[in-house]
């Protein structure tokens, strides 16, 4: 073979595949805390856009449903909304609340974090890193932040818990 | 006394297989794995080298998190068994051996070299280009990165997201962006300021907390965030 001749690169030897896809992105075993608090602003997040959806869903029925632009006689949207109320009598539904109640929480006050954190609020400054090596980001007034989100989170869960069961 | 260690091996399919390793003083994870490599089974597939922390081979998940087995005591673990494994968020060639090819490419991708607009006086320069030690301080710990995987590994966005650079490469970015030398700011946020960049990390922090090195990524990542949200350098 010529050495001008063009080289086809050598087929691959093994299959390329990554190790639990799943794992590696959501389940925060043996991290630190701002992993956990990164896992739980995704499962809050996406459990209130759920809610919001459902929610949307639920006022809508006032309005006449699916013909929600066309707005229906009093009796029809008293009716309407007397049995979206008596659907949603349910205990399992009032839980659903309550875990809204904290996901919402925690949501709200460490995407607070997360954005004050973005304009470089809170995450100190760069500096020679000295053993034993400390990450500046990874400080105790975030994971202050993150408690305290949590408290006012399960906080918000007890008050919607003695507001529906209570 | 002797320890367990539990090895993932990549062929037939994977699988881990253990390993009795009698313990010394001072013994490394990497030191554990070279014996049961010299004694024990000579087919283990890992990567290390200068068994000192600074070529970056040897990151692999030890008991579950990512760390370098050459800068791993067995003492520090607390435990008599260890379950080593590939890093998340790489290709498996074999056992502990990971592609590295998608990392290097973000990595290449960010431009992780000085850019100047006075190319004639970079290539052949004339005096010196004084810095303040302040100035110094602002990049200078994510220069010391060896590019050894922990933290793109250990990066949750990484592994939900295969176009996302990663803590290595957007650290590398802020460390030239932050250069009181580089003219190359807008061509790097040209390639991180996408869909798919920087706007992706969530500050989990993990990237900052696995680092051998002492590198702070999510500090460095959430200061280009400031940038490319206020210009602030």
């Amino acid at each position: 073979m010529s050495s001008s001749a063009k080289r086809t690169p050598p087929p691959p030897v093994y299959k390329a595949r990554r190790a639990s896809l799943l794992r590696s992105w959501l389940w925060p075993a043996r991290s630190n805390l701002g992993r956990w608090a990164y896992t739980m602003q995704r499962v809050s997040g996406v459990g209130v856009s759920l809610y919001f959806l459902a929610h949307i869903i639920e006022t809508g029925n006032v309005v006449g449903g699916l013909s929600m632009w066309s707005v229906p006689a009093y009796d029809i949207a008293k009716n309407n909304w007397n049995n979206t109320v008596d659907f949603l009598k349910n205990p399992l539904f009032d839980l659903g609340l309550v875990i809204i109640g904290f996901l919402l929480t925690f949501h709200t006050f460490n995407g607070l974090r997360l954005f004050f954190s973005e304009f470089g609020y809170g995450i100190g400054k760069p500096a020679r890193p000295d053993y034993p090596y400390k990450p500046k980001s990874q400080n105790t007034l975030q994971d202050l932040i993150i408690w305290l989100s949590a408290i006012l989170a399960a906080l918000a869960a007890v008050y919607a818990l003695n507001v529906l069961f209570g | 006394m002797e320890i367990s260690l539990s090895v993932s091996r990549s062929t037939p399919k994977r699988h881990f297989e253990e390993f009795t390793i009698p313990l010394q003083k001072g013994m490394t994870v990497l030191d554990a794995l070279i014996y049961a490599k010299e004694n024990l089974d000579h087919s283990i597939a890992m990567r290390y080298s200068c068994r000192m922390a600074v070529c970056g081979s040897c990151g692999m998940k030890v008991n579950g998190r990512p760390m370098l087995a050459c800068y791993t005591q067995i003492s520090e673990l607390k435990s008599n068994r260890i379950k080593v494994e590939p890093l998340d968020n790489c290709a498996i060639i074999r056992d502990l051996v990971t592609d590295f090819a998608e990392f290097f490419s973000h990595h290449k991708s960010v431009h992780p070299y000085l850019i100047r607009n006075d190319v004639k006086e970079q290539d052949n320069p004339v005096k010196e280009f004084l810095q303040k030690p302040e100035e110094v301080e602002k990049y200078l710990q994510y220069s010391y990165c060896i590019k050894c995987g922990l933290c793109y590994s250990a990066c949750p966005t990484v592994a939900a997201d295969k176009e996302f650079p990663g803590p290595q490469a957007l650290a590398q970015a802020y460390r030239y962006i932050a250069d009181s030398r580089d003219e190359g700011i807008q061509k790097r946020i040209d390639v991180i300021d996408t869909a798919h960049g920087i706007a992706r990390c969530h500050f989990a922090g993990t990237c900052s907390s696995v680092c051998p090195k002492g590198i702070d990524p999510a500090q460095g990542i959430q200061l280009l965030r400031r940038y490319t949200l206020s210009l602030k350098r």
